[in-house]
């Protein structure tokens, strides 16, 4: 054999070795991504695209190594609700014992950043900030364990979302993340308790606040079936009963326990629906997401069972959320359409109406 | 004999600590009901509440005693939110949560025109 075919022949060879070290290197890497776990942010994480988001197989996988975040490498457009989510996975993980791995942490990563993601997840990633006053208008990711924790939480919005002038939208978003971080503290049985975050965004339309409270406690089915046994027939129907007034997983009583009447979820839900805006409620296998209305005509209208709701959708996943999640806008700008927004929200929940007159002076 | 009840607030006039009307409810309103006293709730300074802080404040008033417990309700400086707010938690609490909301049946809206 000449040097000539010697060459060919070791040339042939190595490729041959390098194919194999590279094919080798893929089937590696298929191998762990399989079986870690890994929560994959998209290039647009928002409650429009809640289900894309929730929708993942690999989220809870208990296997060895590290957890791994990755952002998408191109473009990260976060909306509370994804922000929220990953914080409480995140933290889930960690009180597992967990360190979490995050790829793709680049100029598109600054606003999770900003809003404190990193720190809730342990990762030591500080971009330079510039900060911008007028612009900062988001209350960053709050860990809530303790019901002590949710006052100064509700002190805070009114600055930090710049609403002082706006007192029934300020009002609202108040209204909502109390009783959210109320459900988590009372119900949800999560040791991290909830994480909160919101963001206003005033300067493309539709002007809103979004909202969004994550936990990764027992979900929704697990606590209401020890009260009512259907919630557990399926996390969707669990759900639904959850959404409606009146339901109650604390204790059984006909109107709720002394302390619970179970319309905290109702009427958070009828808020964003009088203003237009999504509401998105997720856990276990079940999504359910009420849309953003149309037209005035379909804020009007307010439905007991969400699922009646025309503009809802209903999703199931795969893997699921181990815990809750909820996310929801307030369209701050429909607000001012009102003759006093709240009034007409309890207006509109269905309660008897014959009763004793009532003192007020 | 009259009870009064100041009613605390936030800076921003939103109460919503359900912890705090817990107590209320249970070191005040409850033992001055249960001997046949009248109790007045003073919300001068809150503007805002949740359903949750109302319901936890006098919802158990209202299921045990009834009728008789509104009649020695007082809710004095309500806010129009405080008054719809309280309006709502007697009404389920006396007879519970209808099937249906009332705008499906009636279809008024009190939204101002655009």
């Amino acid at each position: 054999m000449c040097w000539m075919q010697r060459r060919n022949c070791w040339m042939a060879a190595s490729s041959y070795v390098m194919y194999l070290k590279r094919l080798q290197s893929c089937l590696s890497i298929h191998d762990v991504k399989s079986i870690m776990a890994h929560l994959v942010v998209p290039n647009s994480a928002t409650l429009h695209l809640i289900r894309r988001f929730l929708d993942q197989r690999e989220l809870f996988v208990d296997a060895p190594g590290p957890v791994v975040l990755e952002f998408h490498p191109q473009w990260a457009h976060m909306e509370p609700v994804a922000l929220a989510a990953i914080a409480a996975w995140g933290a889930w993980w960690r009180s597992q014992g967990k360190t979490i791995e995050v790829r793709n942490l680049s100029n598109h990563t600054r606003y999770a950043a900003r809003m404190h993601l990193f720190e809730h997840l342990g990762v030591n990633y500080n971009p330079e900030q510039v900060e911008h006053e007028e612009a900062g208008r988001f209350l960053p990711i709050r860990q809530i364990s303790a019901r002590e924790g949710v006052g100064p939480v509700i002190g805070d919005i009114s600055a930090l979302l710049h609403l002082d002038d706006d007192p029934e939208s300020l009002a609202a978003v108040q209204y909502c993340v109390s009783e959210l971080l109320r459900n988590v503290l009372e119900h949800s049985g999560s040791p991290n308790g909830a994480f909160v975050c919101a963001h206003r965004y005033t300067t493309g339309a539709p002007h809103r606040v979004s909202i969004a409270v994550a936990d990764c406690g027992q979900g929704i089915a697990t606590h209401l079936g020890g009260v009512h046994p259907e919630a557990l027939a399926s996390d969707s129907v669990a759900l639904g009963l959850a959404m409606r007034p009146g339901v109650t997983g604390a204790r059984p009583g006909p109107y709720g326990t002394a302390d619970n009447a179970g319309a905290g979820l109702f009427i958070t839900r009828c808020i964003a629906k009088g203003t237009g805006g999504y509401f998105a409620l997720a856990s276990g296998h079940a999504g359910f997401r009420q849309r953003r209305s149309k037209k005035a005509n379909d804020e009007i209208r307010l439905f007991v069972d969400p699922y009646d709701d025309p503009r809802h959708d209903k999703f199931e996943f795969a893997e699921g959320w181990h815990g809750t999640v909820v996310g929801l806008e307030i369209r701050t700008e429909k607000i001012a359409d009102y003759d006093g927004f709240f009034q007409w929200i309890f207006k509109q929940i269905p309660s008897r109406r014959k009763r004793g007159k009532i003192k007020f002076s | 004999m009259s009870t009064n009840i100041l009613i605390l607030a936030s800076a921003s006039g939103f109460a919503e600590d359900k912890e705090a009307a817990k107590q209320l409810r249970l070191t005040k309103i409850l033992p001055a009901l249960e001997t046949g006293d009248s109790v007045t709730l003073d919300f001068a300074s809150v503007k805002y509440a949740t359903q949750s802080f109302i319901h936890a404040l006098i919802g158990e008033p209202l299921r045990r005693y009834q009728q008789r417990a509104l009649d020695h309700l007082e809710f004095k400086n309500c806010s129009p939110q405080l008054k719809s707010l309280v309006e709502l938690v007697v009404d389920y609490s006396l007879g519970g949560f209808a099937e249906e909301p009332v705008s499906n049946k009636s279809r008024k809206v009190s939204k101002k025109s655009r």
